[in-house]
């Protein structure tokens, strides 16, 4: 097993402790949801396991991925998974300028055939032969064709990748394209949001670094551990929609208090992400907690339902898959008559206190 | 070297993609040709959709100034209404674009200017070890140092905007979160290790001391910290003679405060005059584009599917009065009046660029310490605004590399035109009808290119200090 190294070799090398290399074996642990037990066995895979390379490319799109991951939250687990990609190729970060950096692309693919993950953010635009993205000199779609054709699996970051995002927004000028649609025969895995939550980014390459395999996927294909409860589900202004509290205005006294922003066209009833749980920037905060509701950037097609601020009705491009996104379809029916029976229960519920009080004075 | 053609790019460490064409004649660039090679249509996007969708679509345009694309976005709506955030909100919204303002230009430094400095071609000059340990890509001291500083400062958007990247917060009415006074005690706790981190690594003084500098020659003579670092090696270099942009500064004035911008717009060309947005228009002679020149409340975006031979950019030609000018925050400061600045303006080279960010930095920092002081938890965030269904409506600010326009046309409630112009448009704008180049084009001139060098440093240099944000420069 001399050829190439382990995960933990890197770290040493990027002087990183023993201490440290525990730690964070514990944090990506928590992070995956996984017992303890398995802060071992992620130690023993990262010792003996051959590093796997990454290879990460850009098509259409606004590095907006790239500018989460660097952020990501615990800046070990940042400077780990750096370690871990930065000797292959990103042409964000790496020091390699022009042909120099095609050649280290070149290598890298020569070099781990077969053998490495390809992490895609962006996609290729296919209208008119797809020159609205050239990358040395040429489309973007052939370098990313190329670049698929050895690797192992390939990671979908974000919204444009995975669905197309707000650059495919009708009339979708340049035919900007998923990469599923543009690549079929690899295992892909995607992770949307615009951008991917940095937790969820540094969790799901952790994974398959470590385990060597996909995590579980739901039927679109994203992370179930990331992607498996609906903002709403967990969202800590539920009490608010519950009671039947909304924000009417974005002035008003209510959003001031922090009721429920339904109303203003939050789609967390019908978004599969974690930001209500892991938080954005370190676990400061999410786009809710800021009193601006959700836009639903984890979900297919959400730059096309209509204006951003439209309420929650007839998301009917969501709901392909069974379990989860069974409920999402739903969730458009049961948010409005939710409402609509919350706002009676509160109201009967007012009435009995009403009775209550006036049995009371009586 | 004989007269040769070179093709520079794609150049990595930007956002986005970058080409340079350079003509090469006695071993110097001769001449340029900058290409933006991506294209998404953004403006083309908007067109149909409902006014308030701008606020969530153009700040995708740039995954790295997404509030400065946002606060145009809300700023040209509030035009568009006739209505003005109210005062605390206009703070909040300060702060959080100056944080990104802020973040962007360390992000420069940091992780794409100085890298450069670590790269082999320089092994033997006296600095080159010590900027190997530090601004090696992806593995410096310096470099992870700043990223871990970065990601602490944008707690702050975190508080205020609820996630950075693609904040929603800022509106045209205000901003949506009224940040309570356990949020200001945080962004001061945020803000004081930013200045630690500024005066250790930075500076390696204190803050006051580098904004105060007032001529070329003190600049010049700061020892310490990685500005100093930075400095050794531009006066070996010569880099204040490099890359010599037009003379020509243009700003729109940045961070609208309740006693009006922070630091104020206006053109520099050796005297202050005032900017009028009435004079700018985009010329297409020499872009991948159809239509005539125009201003962009009138101005379409219609791509040329022939890409044509005599075109060689998806990017416009934004021109002011007719002139090319430069953008960014050597700009901003020499238009704002400080001293230091104003004289760096008079030798508009790579030196002259760095010291613009680093003053700013300096000063931005400060603003910020001041704004979060100042804010009042208790006064009104948010005024009701209704958008009309017919009018138009401007957004002028300044993103980190300089002067960003929108421009709205609505027409029976729907966005019936919808121009962008980024820094980075004016910046890298390809030739103009009269064959007058860009400012990087202009700058890159006489840049020398040694026998066999493949990727020429000084051209990397000369690029990297107008901070290139391509994903900006054509949306």
């Amino acid at each position: 097993m001399s050829q190439i190294e382990t995960f933990y070799d890197v770290m040493r090398r990027q002087g990183i402790t023993r201490r440290s290399f525990m730690k964070y074996c514990s944090l990506t642990a928590a992070a995956l949801g996984l017992a303890p037990s398995y802060v071992p066995k992620i130690a023993h895979a990262m010792e003996t396991k051959p590093r796997t390379p990454v290879i990460w490319v850009h098509g259409l799109e606004c590095t907006c991925c790239s500018e989460s991951f660097i952020r990501s939250a615990h800046p070990l687990a940042k400077d780990v998974v750096l370690s871990m990609i930065s000797l292959d190729y990103d042409d964000t970060l790496m020091a390699a300028a022009g042909h120099q950096a095609e050649a280290a692309l070149e290598e890298t693919i020569e070099k781990y055939k077969g053998n490495y993950i390809l992490a895609v953010e962006g996609n290729p635009p296919l209208n008119e032969d797809g020159m609205f993205c050239i990358v040395g000199g040429k489309p973007f779609v052939e370098q990313l064709r190329h670049a698929a054709k050895d690797a192992k699996a390939i990671i979908s970051w974000g919204a444009c990748a995975s669905y197309g995002c707000v650059q495919a927004a009708k009339p979708n000028p340049t035919r900007a394209t998923p990469v599923h649609k543009v690549i079929t025969d690899k295992p892909i895995i995607k992770v949307p949001g615009c951008p991917p939550i940095a937790e969820v980014m540094t969790g799901v390459i952790t994974y398959m670094l470590t385990f060597d395999r996909l995590p579980e996927l739901d039927r679109q294909g994203r992370p179930a551990m990331f992607y498996g409860q609906r903002i709403h589900d967990k969202c800590y202004r539920r009490p608010h929609f519950d009671a039947g509290q909304f924000v009417e205005q974005w002035d008003d006294e209510n959003a001031r208090k922090g009721y429920c922003l339904y109303k203003m066209g939050c789609k967390g009833p019908t978004t599969y992400n974690a930001c209500s749980t892991v938080r954005w920037n370190e676990g400061v905060s999410f786009p809710i907690q800021s009193g601006h509701g959700c836009i639903g950037c984890s979900e297919d097609g959400f730059w096309d339902q209509g204006s951003f601020y439209d309420r929650v009705t007839d998301l009917t491009q969501f709901g392909v898959e069974a379990n989860a996104d069974r409920v999402g379809m739903a969730a458009a029916g049961v948010v409005g008559a939710g409402v609509a029976a919350h706002a009676a229960i509160s109201a009967l519920k007012a009435a009995q206190r009403k009775t209550q009080s006036k049995n009371e004075d009586a | 070297m004989s007269d040769a053609k070179l093709l520079v790019g794609p150049f990595n460490r930007v956002e986005g993609d970058l080409e340079i064409r350079l003509e090469l004649s006695g071993g110097r660039v001769a001449r340029a040709e900058a290409n933006s090679p991506l294209f998404r249509g953004f403006e083309r996007i908007l067109l149909g959709k409902r006014p308030e969708d701008a606020l969530t679509i153009t700040p995708r345009i740039c995954g790295i100034c997404s509030i400065s694309q946002s606060m145009a976005a809300a700023l040209a709506l509030a035009d568009l209404a006739g209505a003005r955030m109210p005062p605390e909100a206009m703070r909040a919204a300060a702060i959080l674009h100056g944080v990104e303002n802020l973040c962007d230009h360390l992000t420069h430094f940091y992780l794409f200017f100085m890298p450069d400095f670590a790269r082999a071609g320089y092994a033997g000059r006296e600095w080159h070890g010590q900027m190997a340990e530090r601004f090696t890509a992806a593995e410096g001291s310096g470099l992870r140092a700043a990223v871990e500083a970065r990601a602490r400062l944008f707690h702050i958007v975190g508080l205020l905007g609820g996630k950075w990247p693609h904040t929603l917060a800022i509106q045209p009415g205000g901003v949506t979160r009224a940040p309570t006074r356990r949020d200001r005690i945080r962004m001061q706790a945020d803000l004081r290790q930013s200045r630690a981190f500024l005066e250790r690594a930075l500076f390696g003084a204190p803050l006051e001391a580098f904004a105060a500098l007032e001529t070329p020659a003190q600049y010049a003579g700061w020892e310490t910290g990685d500005a100093g670092l930075f400095l050794r090696a531009a006066a070996d270099l010569d880099l204040s003679a490099l890359g010599r942009g037009p003379g020509r500064f243009l700003s729109w004035g940045a961070y609208p405060l309740p006693g009006g911008r922070a630091w104020a717009a206006g053109l520099w060309d050796g005297t202050a005059r005032a900017a009028d947005p009435g004079l700018v228009a985009e010329d297409l002679s020499h872009a991948w584009m159809l239509g005539a020149t125009a201003h962009p409340m009138t101005g379409e975006t219609l791509p040329d599917e022939e890409m044509r031979e005599t075109a060689y950019s998806w990017c416009k030609a934004p021109r002011y009065g007719g002139q090319a000018v430069e953008t960014g925050a050597l700009a901003r400061q020499a238009v704002a009046g400080h001293p230091l600045a104003r004289a760096l303006a008079a030798e508009p080279g790579v030196t002259a660029r760095i010291g613009g960010r680093l003053l700013e930095i300096a000063r931005l920092q400060i603003l910020l310490e001041e704004q979060v002081a100042a804010l009042r938890p208790e006064a009104r965030f948010m005024d009701r605004v209704a958008l009309p269904a017919e009018g138009e409506g401007q957004g002028l600010v300044e993103a980190a590399r300089g002067a960003l326009g929108h421009w709205i046309r609505v027409e029976k409630g729907r966005i019936a035109g919808y121009q962008i112009i980024a820094p980075t448009t004016w910046n890298f704008s390809p030739r103009d009808s009269d064959g007058t180049p860009g400012p990087v084009e202009a700058a890159l001139v006489g840049a020398p290119v040694a026998e066999g060098e493949e990727v020429p440093l000084a051209v990397q240099h000369v690029v990297r200090s107008f901070d290139p944000c391509m994903n900006c420069t054509v949306h």
